[in-house]
């Protein structure tokens, strides 16, 4: 894995994490990829910094939805932030990130989110001066890539511009 | 407070009655008692005295997460919760663990356990939120099945929030009724899902957004890489023609049936349970997906037990030494034949011809579901109960007895009419039964009901016709699991006396959290007088130190202990909490929360060792597939041993004032001293 590859695309959406069809892997449904999302991000286990979405299905169905950022080619939430490249930035492979230390918390960015549930963390119930966006960077800065890939025990997940796997 | 990691820091005391919340500080507990059942077994031992029965609103229920859950160490989402057992017989301090994303969504809104106490006026559930606990009428609940209870929580709260829920057989107070998540994992082997009932407290839902910090995130990662050596590949769903454990008992699926693995708890690195999807209900026409993990296999088709695969199932090599969590994924490969050992250790035997229903997919999909739906505990039902019933019609034992329906375990009618009739305590016979196994058979008269010998039963190592009692009962009001004769029977000596001895001191079933493990060069050592070598008695109190470590810490019984990497649940709580701690440090600590059990059943139970070894020895008496048994002058000789081995007194079974003050516990032995309950030296 690397993230060398430029975060552009033709179909509007960029280079982002994707769940694969059951007959490749069916998710464990074990939250991994929330859990180390935050562990590797912020070093905390916690629903309010996850930047990956593990949407369970009904509850006795067992059948998830991993539900990521898109990486967005016209990226609504850039676009809407009140701090732009300084908290909602792009880097030079095209990803766009939030620093986390600029950013006010006003949760523009999760409102102007063009998919629903909304691929930005954003809690409103944490204390308002205490509020942040927490959305997917990739792991632009980690040398294995995304840790969810990395970390998913099942690899029911994978990266968009990967070739599909066979199945078995 | 100085910041503790893993740890919320915070457990609150939820009184039913009152309808107060009051917080205690975790750190009154840790680390000496590390986290769940050791927590658990302080705060009882504290807090509930002699004289309290099951039902009554002096019994708590005792829940606690570990420093590991919600942490992201792999099997840390399990947690545990304890009380008196109505399951039990007699009522006794019992505990029962439970996997799922409870336990993790407790720990985000902000609390490491509760102590529930008292009893609500009404039917209640408790809403945790963020630090805020509400107690709502579960009026709209009552009566609900488990699911529909599941899924009316999440209309009303939301779709993330995690729920533990009893079922009709925990409101009507069925004794081996079970509290079960989101997910199908239950606990149930104590029966606390009709402690719930007695409270009226039908459900608690939990909702969280606060973070919990581990140690080390590091080093979490890392036993994420590590632990049992995770998959890291592609699980896909497939197709299977059928389902079975032991080539009698396949029940083929028409046109197949999809499969998939998924885990058990929030974290986990594996994924050992069983996904079986579109599977016939027993309550409605649409299908639905149930999970499975052990005994359900058995609801599918019962004509023989488990194979036996040679004392390797049980005596590990480094070479072969296959985790329970790479057995039902099948992901533990063939045993490695350059062991050097390899011909001694494995040697495949057909499991006992039992005969007690045949193959059936859709009548094994209905059985799962009605103990799902009502919430029950499996066991007693595929256990217990159904042979039961198999094994008494075939020995005219029900000859004068009218159920309302003619007794036939083959017919789904019949089933579904019988869980019915004792979820619903439906006439005599429902509400004798709703008792629970043991209490029945006694009520009916046990030489009879339950000492009947089966003729049916046939070992497939000899050839012979085998004695087994139509009920399956051992120590405690439990039935038998990995013991050598009636369920998981295929276990030669030096194993089965080992979980006999685990049983004997316990209070309910060990082998969800102990099975059996040990070394094949002490087997080697062993195998010709098993109950006169320390080795199995020592291999008994590692495996039941290792117990309270995973109930405390938290972690699996299906990953733990690994008998190669012995200070794994050391690292594991380093991890979380940043604590130094060794091997040997942990494992004083599950001396220290055995001891706390061992002081609440003297204290408040008065046992000794009259009571326990009559208690457990009676299950001996009946051949294991080899035609072995134990004689009682054998029994009492690994007693001892065990008893010496432990400290412990021989002729009472009582740990002496030297033993409790070595582990920090004087207060326990001046407490006991002024009951008479500590022996003389």
């Amino acid at each position: 894995m690397n993230n060398n590859l430029n975060n552009e695309s033709e179909n509007g959406l960029g280079r982002h994490v994707i769940q694969y069809p059951d007959d490749i892997s069916f998710c464990a449904g074990c939250s991994a990829c929330e859990i180390v999302c935050g562990l590797v991000h912020e070093g905390v286990s916690s629903p309010s910094v996850k930047r990956i979405f593990l949407e369970r299905g009904e509850k006795q169905s067992l059948q998830h939805a991993v539900l990521t950022c898109q990486h967005c080619d016209d990226h609504p939430c850039y676009e809407k932030c009140p701090k732009q490249d300084l908290a909602m930035c792009i880097d030079e492979k095209g990803i766009v990130y939030i620093n986390q230390d600029e950013c006010i918390g006003c949760g523009l960015c999760a409102k102007a989110c063009k998919f629903e549930p909304s691929r930005i963390n954003f809690n409103k119930k944490t204390e308002k001066t205490k509020r942040k966006a927490y959305k997917c960077d990739l792991c632009r800065t980690r040398e294995n890539g995304p840790a969810c890939i990395e970390y998913c025990q099942v690899k029911c997940i994978g990266l968009s511009d990967w070739p599909m796997p066979e199945k078995a | 407070m100085e910041k503790l990691y893993g740890y919320t820091g915070k457990i609150a005391r939820i009184n039913l009655t009152d309808k107060s919340v009051t917080e205690i500080p975790t750190s009154n507990y840790v680390p000496k008692y590390l986290g769940g059942r050791g927590v658990c077994n302080k705060i009882f031992w504290d807090e509930v005295g002699p004289e309290v029965g099951a039902f009554d609103p002096e019994n708590k229920i005792i829940y606690m997460t570990g420093p590991t859950t919600a942490t992201g160490i792999p099997t840390g989402g399990r947690s545990v919760m304890t009380g008196i057992s109505p399951n039990n017989l007699p009522e006794q301090y019992s505990w029962s663990g439970i996997g799922g994303w409870f336990g993790a969504e407790v720990k985000f809104a902000g609390y490491d356990g509760f102590i529930i106490e008292g009893k609500a006026a009404e039917p209640t559930y408790l809403y945790i939120e963020d630090g805020d606990i509400q107690f709502l009428s579960a009026k709209n609940l009552w009566g609900k099945l488990v699911h529909d209870t599941q899924n009316k929580l999440e209309e009303i709260h939301g779709r993330d929030v995690n729920s533990i829920v009893i079922g009709p057989a925990g409101e009507n107070l069925m004794r081996n009724a079970s509290i079960t998540t989101s997910n199908d994992n239950v606990a149930a082997k104590s029966g606390f899902g009709a402690v719930f009932g007695s409270k009226n407290l039908k459900a608690i839902t939990a909702k969280g957004t606060g973070a919990v910090v581990p140690a080390s995130a590091e080093k979490v990662l890392e036993l994420r890489r590590r632990m049992a050596n995770p998959l890291m590949d592609h699980k896909p769903l497939v197709v299977e023609p059928g389902h079975s454990i032991g080539p009698a008992n396949f029940a083929e699926a028409k046109g197949g049936f999809k499969k998939a693995y998924v885990a058990c708890s929030h974290g986990c690195n594996q994924h050992c349970n069983m996904l079986m999807l579109d599977m016939k209900s027993a309550f409605k026409d649409e299908k639905v997906n149930h999970v499975e993990k052990c005994v359900s296999v058995f609801a599918f088709g019962f004509e023989e037990d488990v194979p036996y695969g040679g004392p390797g199932d049980t005596f590990v090599t480094e070479k072969n030494h296959t985790l329970a969590c790479k057995m039902i994924p099948r992901e533990g490969g063939p045993p490695d034949e350059s062991d050097e050992h390899f011909g001694e250790m494995f040697n495949f035997q057909r499991g006992d011809k039992l005969d007690f229903w045949k193959p059936d997919f859709d009548k094994g999909s209905v059985i799962n579901d009605l103990c799902n739906e009502y919430g029950v505990d499996k066991w007693d039902v595929i256990v217990w109960l159904l042979p039961w019933l198999s094994m008494g019609k075939k020995e005219g034992v029900f000859d004068e007895i009218d159920l309302g329906m003619e007794i036939d375990v083959e017919s789904e009618e019949f089933v579904k009419y019988l869980l019915d009739m004792i979820v619903y305590r439906k006439g005599y016979y429902g509400n004798l039964l709703a008792e629970g196994m043991a209490r029945a058979i006694r009520t009916l008269g046990k030489e009879k009901f339950g000492d009947t010998i089966y003729q049916g039963r046939y070992s497939q190592v000899t050839g012979d016709r085998l004695d087994l009692p139509i009920s399956l009962e051992t120590a405690w009001g439990h039935c038998v699991h990995w013991q050598g004769r009636g369920f998981e029977a295929s276990m030669e000596k030096p194993a089965w006396v080992a979980t006999n001895l685990h049983q004997m001191n316990s209070t309910r079933d060990t082998q969800t959290i102990a099975h059996h493990h040990d070394y094949f060069k002490n087997y080697v050592e062993l195998k010709d007088d098993p109950c006169r070598s320390p080795l199995t008695a020592q291999a008994v109190i590692m495996g039941e130190n290792k117990a309270e470590i995973k109930d405390s810490v938290t972690c699996c019984d299906w990953q733990s202990p690994d008998l190669f990497w012995m200070d794994m649940e050391a690292q594991m709580f380093e991890a979380a909490t940043g604590f130094k701690t060794t091997e040997a440090e942990l494992n004083e600590a599950a001396e220290r929360s055995k001891l706390l059990f061992r002081a609440i059943i003297i204290r408040n139970y008065g046992r000794d060792r009259n009571m326990e070894v009559n208690a457990i020895f009676p299950i001996m008496t009946y051949p294991d597939p080899w035609g072995q048994t134990v004689t009682w002058k054998e029994w009492n000789d690994l007693v001892d041993i065990y008893y010496h081995e432990r400290g412990w007194d021989k002729e009472t079974g009582w740990p002496t004032r030297a033993v409790y003050e070595r582990f920090g516990l004087g207060f326990v032995a001046d407490e006991l001293e002024k009951i008479g309950k500590l022996p003389a030296n």
